[in-house]
């Protein structure tokens, strides 16, 4: 692979290319094993390879990927990558600047791992979705059971044209289930460990043994036929407790999305928006209330937004994003830490594989706990809701009007979670419901979560990142029933 | 003119490892050949040129009624055979697919030669480039000092489908795209402005005519506040094709019929919406992005969906068509994609369209709002079809069948089913929208559609 990546640099070492990086992703594995109802909906075992060529004019960017590992086709894409940035330079005025960060001479990075899960047969893990996704079928009313595990394998070589070189193997793994019951139009699902494929991590099968399928399936079957019954989440503004997998998805959304600089600079406006925080407010912006600290660690173990270096060759990072409430630090690559007049970036440029150039991108975006037990904040509560596990989520194009739906709720009352709740849906506006927080759980309410679908780009990218959360407490947050 | 980039990468034959499975395996074969550009441009230049030359294999076996799929990039004979032997191994493992009927042998009509620009799929990069270009030329024109950003997609995809019953069909697609966004972040509120179109000839984009279109659509004067409620809206192009994307899903998509949650379930052969709406799927379609095969091989053809109002059934693969008893219509996905819940689903619509001007649309609502696109849909409540998402780049309020301002933007939480039930007219023109798929279809105006918040721009 270093050859290739030789090769790819003498070819761009043109005149007015005044850089170049290039990304072998070989093989760059998913494996993903599903039993729907009772049948292997899916059992795939992919294995991509690609090289990536960026280069860089004093104007513009040029990035051209093959999935043909040979020295030939290798040499086309990267003088294609040369012709791009060209052609790119003709209508930018102005110059295109980056920071001068330091780069690895030859980095490794490899995620420790107990039980590799591609060393193996699958075949334990395919009985074990099969048993429960058997056990989500508690009553005739559970039309849907889907049991599901996923896992990743990258395997990366990185060179740029300052002499920076890294390889890193990266191992990412999850699995989740979801019973859906059905009674004419009334339609509920109730997920574990969390919905959307679950819960990832990066780390080994032993993750997964961890997550206990089997022995929480008939709990989440019930559940799903219990929501059938149960009341319409009631109307009204409220006390609202987040249970931590819902309350990981509001900082993904809310937070982690308006704090990508990239998007602050409107890089992303054509596609997936801007965001309501203005360049100029870094340091000062109210984001939400003192209780608030989030920070962007990209050297968490476990999570799926840590690496060894992202892929400008740039070390992770931890990184304050809130302090007490206020916005201090972003998201950023090179040429976007640069824009905002940094000295450095904050290494968060990420693509998602061999054939797609890096983007600003979240690590692991975390929520710090306070110092409540879940029954101490519950205790300042004399009525509200608690909800959990997403069902759905939208959020404006600056991240400032959000909807989320929830599979669950529970009405709180006299600091007691009781009745069951169906379809409940709560909205509002970013700073003004952060500002709203008033209690944070503590450490031992908090979990890493890993999301593996974040989208972002064009084309399209997705990224698996992380988000710690504890539980947290809102007040007068508008609360309906779907 | 600047030279042509090289051709797709060339997949390598798939027959001779159908051939070599074992007795009792059996198996289907996709190759699928891709070479592409998307040229995205934001803050009045060029950013991330992307090009891409691609090949990707998906080998499925079937050994007795256990299936697995195993996906590469090396279409060789030998990586062919390693991947037959990694879904080999992986098909062991599978619970059994009792309904699977098995892997189908060639039958039914051919489309015949379906449209296809070779000039769309040779495009150069400077070529490419200069598509971006005259876009941000038109919104400078148009809309001096505005922010503009966008992306032009150009390229072709070759797909060959082969299966071990001597199924043996190749499709190729050229398409091309553009959106642009006119914005100008320095008003307070912000205010911005939005076009789009897709084709399968780049020559047809007219990327000149969408610069000037989306600096057109941006607000003039400062958008001001409407309470969330209940409007008639006019729906512009963009908008439609969302709010059909997520009915394709809900309504159409086979894994809903089969387990009972389908928003249409029980509504099928009844009006869901008014006689003049007829809505049919059709990858042949000139006015699509269209595509011969699916991904299983079967042939594309005309689906009607909804039949002026009345509610059509959902489209198969060879899975869902088992389950069902149904016959196969062509909407098979690559077995390796992700666990969608939705299973097979339309994904080359086109509604027909009606006779109206968009002012008529406006005139005709009399009292309500006009929506350029929505931002961030997702399911609610997928029983009753109920989505959500924000309005974005160009909402306007209606009154006296007029379009007199621009409002902030708001969030609708609404069933696809109610719009669909209330059109009331249909735009006379049309235009093809890609993304998943492609969707082709006219402004609409609808009776009422809830709005349940607003946001502050």
């Amino acid at each position: 692979m270093e050859d290739l990546i030789r090769t790819a640099l003498s070819t761009v070492d043109l005149p007015g290319v005044v850089h170049a990086d290039v990304r072998v992703v070989a093989p760059d594995r998913f494996v993903q094993l599903a039993v729907r109802n009772g049948a292997a909906s899916a059992l795939t075992d992919a294995r991509s390879e690609a090289i990536g060529v960026r280069v860089r004019t004093d104007r513009a960017w040029g990035f051209a990927t093959t999935t043909d590992l040979r020295p030939e086709p290798t040499r086309e894409i990267a003088r294609l990558a040369v012709r791009l940035a060209r052609a790119a330079s003709r209508h930018a005025r102005t110059p295109l600047r980056v920071t001068d960060d330091l780069s690895p001479d030859r980095g490794q990075y490899h995620t420790p791992l107990r039980r590799d899960p591609f060393s193996s047969s699958f075949e334990s893990i395919v009985e074990l979705l099969s048993s429960a996704e058997k056990a989500l079928h508690v009553s005739r009313s559970v039309r849907s059971g889907i049991a599901t595990f996923q896992a990743w394998e990258e395997n990366k070589w990185y060179g740029s044209s300052e002499g920076a070189s890294f390889t890193s193997r990266i191992v990412h793994v999850g699995a989740g289930m979801t019973a859906t019951a059905v009674r004419g139009s009334n339609v509920q699902r109730r997920s574990a460990p969390s919905s959307h494929g679950g819960d990832f991590s990066q780390a080994g099968f032993e993750f997964v043994d961890g997550l206990d399928l089997v022995g929480r399936a008939p709990e989440i079957g019930q559940e799903a036929v219990a929501l059938l019954d149960a009341p319409v989440c009631p109307t009204g503004p409220t006390t609202l407790v987040l249970g931590s997998d819902q309350l990981a998805l509001q900082v993904h959304e809310s937070v982690g999305h308006a704090v990508e600089l990239d998007r602050i600079f409107g890089s992303e406006a054509g596609f997936a928006g801007t965001s309501w925080v203005a360049p100029e407010k870094i340091g000062v912006l109210r984001y939400g209330s003192d209780l608030m600290n989030v920070v962007a660690d990209a050297t968490e173990p476990g999570g799926l937004g840590t690496f060894g270096w992202d892929d400008e060759g740039v070390a992770a990072q931890r990184t304050p994003i809130v302090h007490r409430g206020v916005l201090v630090g972003t998201l950023s690559s090179r040429e976007s830490a640069a824009q905002l007049g940094l000295k450095h970036s904050g290494g968060t440029a990420r693509a998602s594989g061999g054939d797609r150039a890096p983007l600003v991108r979240m690590t692991n975006v975390n929520l710090e706990p306070g110092d409540l037990s879940l029954e101490e904040l519950l205790e300042g509560v004399a009525e509200g809701v608690y909800l959990d596990t997403n069902r759905s989520w939208s959020i404006d194009d600056r991240r400032l009007n959000f909807q989320f739906g929830t599979e669950f709720g529970r009405r709180i009352v006299r600091g007691e979670l009781g009745e069951l709740v169906r379809n409940p849906i709560y909205s509002g506006m970013t700073p003004a419901f952060w500002g709203s927080m008033d209690a944070l759980g503590n450490a031992s309410t908090r979990h890493l979560w890993g999301l593996p679908n974040c989208g972002k780009g064009q084309p399209i990218q997705g990224a698996r990142v992380s988000h710690g959360a504890p539980v947290a407490r809102f007040r007068k947050v508008a609360v309906r029933g779907g | 003119m600047a030279p042509r980039r090289a051709a797709a990468p060339e997949g390598g034959d798939p027959l001779p490892a159908l051939r070599r499975l074992p007795g009792g395996t059996t198996g289907d074969v996709r190759v699928i050949s891709a070479a592409w550009m998307t040229i995205r441009f934001a803050n009045g230049r060029i950013h991330q040129p992307h090009l891409e030359q691609s090949t990707s294999v998906s080998f499925r076996v079937a050994d007795g009624r256990r299936l697995a799929t195993a996906t590469g990039s090396d279409a060789s004979g030998a990586g062919l055979d390693a991947l037959a032997a990694t879904a080999r191994a992986l098909a062991r493992i599978a619970p059994v697919e009792r309904k699977f009927p098995g892997f189908v042998a060639p039958s039914g009509r051919s489309p015949g030669r379906l449209a296809f620009s070779t000039s769309t799929a040779s495009l150069s990069p400077e070529s490419a480039t200069s598509i971006a270009e005259e876009i941000l030329d038109a919104t400078e024109s148009e809309a001096a000092g505005a922010r503009t950003a966008g992306a032009v997609t150009v390229g072709s995809e070759r797909l060959r489908v082969a299966n071990s019953s001597g199924l043996d069909r190749t499709s190729a697609s050229s398409f091309a795209r553009a959106s642009v966004l006119v914005q100008r972040p320095d008003r307070d509120p912000p205010v911005s402005g939005w076009s789009e179109g897709a084709h399968w000839d780049a020559g047809r984009l007219a990327p000149a005519r969408l610069g000037k279109e989306a600096a057109e659509r941006m607000a003039k004067t400062t958008p001001a506040p409407v309470e969330p409620g209940s409007y008639a809206v006019v729906l512009r192009g963009p908008a439609v094709a969302d709010l059909l994307r997520f009915l394709a899903h809900l309504g159409f998509g086979a894994n809903g019929e089969v387990e009972g949650w389908s928003c249409l379930a029980r509504r099928r052969g009844k009006r869901v919406a008014p006689a003049s709406v007829t809505l049919t799927d059709d990858a042949r379609s000139r006015e699509t992005i269209p595509q011969a095969i699916d991904y299983e091989g079967t042939w594309t053809a005309a689906t009607p969906l909804i039949h002026k109002g009345l509610a059509g059934n959902v489209v198969t693969d060879l899975l869902t068509a088992g389950r069902l008893k149904r016959r196969l219509t062509g909407h098979a996905q690559p077995p390796e994609a992700p666990f969608g819940d939705y299973g097979p689903s339309p994904s080359h619509l086109l509604l027909e369209p009606g006779d109206a001007t968009e002012d008529e649309l406006v005139r005709e609502t009399r009292r309500g709002l006009v929506v350029t696109r929505f931002h961030y849909v997702r399911v609610v409540d997928p029983g009753r079809g109920v989505i959500t998402g924000m309005t974005r780049d160009g909402t306007y309020v209606i009154e006296n069948g007029e379009m007199v301002r621009p409002a902030r933007n708001l969030r609708f939480t609404e069933s696809v089913l109610t719009a669909l039930a209330g059109i009331t007219l249909l735009g006379k023109d049309r235009r093809i929208y890609s993304g998943e798929g492609a969707v082709t279809v006219p402004a609409v105006a609808t009776r009422s559609f809830r709005f349940t918040s607003a946001t502050l721009f």
